[in-house]
């Protein structure tokens, strides 16, 4: 036998064999559950609202924030420089190996499950912000922050998060204050700010 | 971790395409694509290299892509799919077989014929980048013809609605057949072109 027919015949077998198996897809499973495991244990997996605001403050390269709430709650609120891309719709999302994707939902649940979907695709920087929209608009919307202490240190942060909070035209509170006007964006921030405990 | 390991226009992703390139230009070189006398017999059907190596490598680089994605080491939706504009690549296609037949050359084998310092493969590579280097230029003339019938990424198994592995074998198939009728036609031939050499001969 020549080469060339060596060569056909392998390439006709190889061929059979694609036509048996069908899919090009790879079998099984890619979760690396132990991996997954890990950098949720190492809480690895999300972000906090504040650590999310930085972010995107910062403009961090790469950053893309994904609601995956319905489009009514989207179009009512979303987080700054977010885009909505529904659950279903997640695994069409091919991110670039060098972007950074967070996720949010409304308490992170959906958010969560999103994370694990991402990271089964072969996605590596996914997050999910903790808490959802519900800690978005306690901790950087609408953020109660203690007193002046009159300790540098301290009122430093205060003063970081009362900056954060009106980057993104929210409302930081020290104690009581008084609710905003009926209809207006802070209405609608307090409006959706966690009820009960 | 699977494959593609570089990002688009990364350093990483030119070194990779700068090896494939010297491999695929080794290729030709090796099976005598450098010379336009030898891709002019493509198109006189004497000598059917040009179709035989072509077509060994896109099945070679099918069937490679294919068991790789298979056993999880090519992530083919990561693999870029070049898109379609069905009338400008027409025209181009056209364009593009009007300068093979004329120079007797291809981009690649241009590069390759240059390489092995081929006059005419300098004037072709000269002619390709100044052609370039013109489409660029006049592009606002044509752009929205040049942007035209756009039909996105498309894949033959998107097109035919059939598995990849079906695609697979119906081009394996068609190839080991063409190469089969190509030896025919280059048997037939051959011995005529022989024969009339032998003549001139006499006649000489």
């Amino acid at each position: 036998m020549t080469v060339r027919r060596l060569l056909a015949t392998l390439a006709a077998g190889a061929a059979l064999l694609a036509l048996v198996l069908g899919t090009s897809k790879p079998t099984g499973t890619n979760i690396d559950a132990v991996a997954l495991a890990n950098d949720i244990e190492h809480q690895a997996d999300h972000v906090t609202a504040e650590e999310l605001g930085e972010w995107i403050r910062a403009r961090k390269k790469g950053l893309r924030v994904i609601d995956v709430r319905s489009d009514s709650e989207f179009a009512e609120f979303h987080v700054a420089s977010a885009e909505r891309v529904a659950l279903t719709d997640l695994a069409k999302l091919k991110p670039a190996a060098d972007e950074t994707i967070v996720l949010y939902s409304e308490g992170g649940a959906h958010a969560a499950q999103g994370w694990v979907l991402l990271r089964a695709l072969g996605h590596q920087h996914v997050y999910f912000l903790r808490g959802g929209v519900l800690d978005w608009m306690e901790d950087v919307m609408n953020p109660v922050l203690p007193e002046r202490t009159g300790i540098a240190k301290t009122d430093s942060l205060i003063e970081q998060r009362s900056a954060l909070s009106k980057y993104f035209g929210g409302v930081p509170r020290t104690g009581a204050v008084a609710l905003p006007e009926a209809g207006s964006a802070r209405a609608l921030i307090t409006k959706t700010k966690r009820r009960g405990c | 971790m699977s494959a593609p390991f570089f990002t688009s226009g990364s350093t990483g992703d030119l070194a990779a395409a700068l090896v494939i390139g010297i491999g695929f230009g080794a290729c030709l070189e090796r099976s005598g694509l450098g010379s336009a006398r030898k891709l002019m017999g493509q198109f006189n059907l004497t000598d059917l290299t040009v179709f035989k190596v072509m077509f060994t490598a896109i099945i070679t680089a099918m069937l490679g892509a294919f068991f790789l994605s298979r056993i999880g080491v090519l992530d083919l939706s990561k693999v870029y799919v070049p898109e379609t504009w069905i009338l400008p690549q027409l025209v181009g296609g056209v364009v593009f077989g009007i300068g093979f037949a004329i120079a007797g050359l291809c981009p690649g084998t241009s590069c390759v014929a240059a390489a092995t310092g081929r006059g005419d493969g300098f004037a072709v590579v000269f002619g390709m980048f100044a052609g370039v280097l013109a489409t660029g230029l006049a592009l606002p003339l044509f752009e929205s013809f040049f942007r035209s019938t756009p039909r996105g990424g498309i894949t033959l198994p998107a097109i035919l609605g059939a598995p990849d592995g079906v695609v697979v074998f119906g081009i394996v198939v068609l190839a080991l057949a063409g190469f089969a009728v190509a030896e025919r036609i280059e048997r037939r031939v051959i011995p005529s072109e022989a024969r009339s050499a032998k003549s001139r001969n006499l006649h000489v």
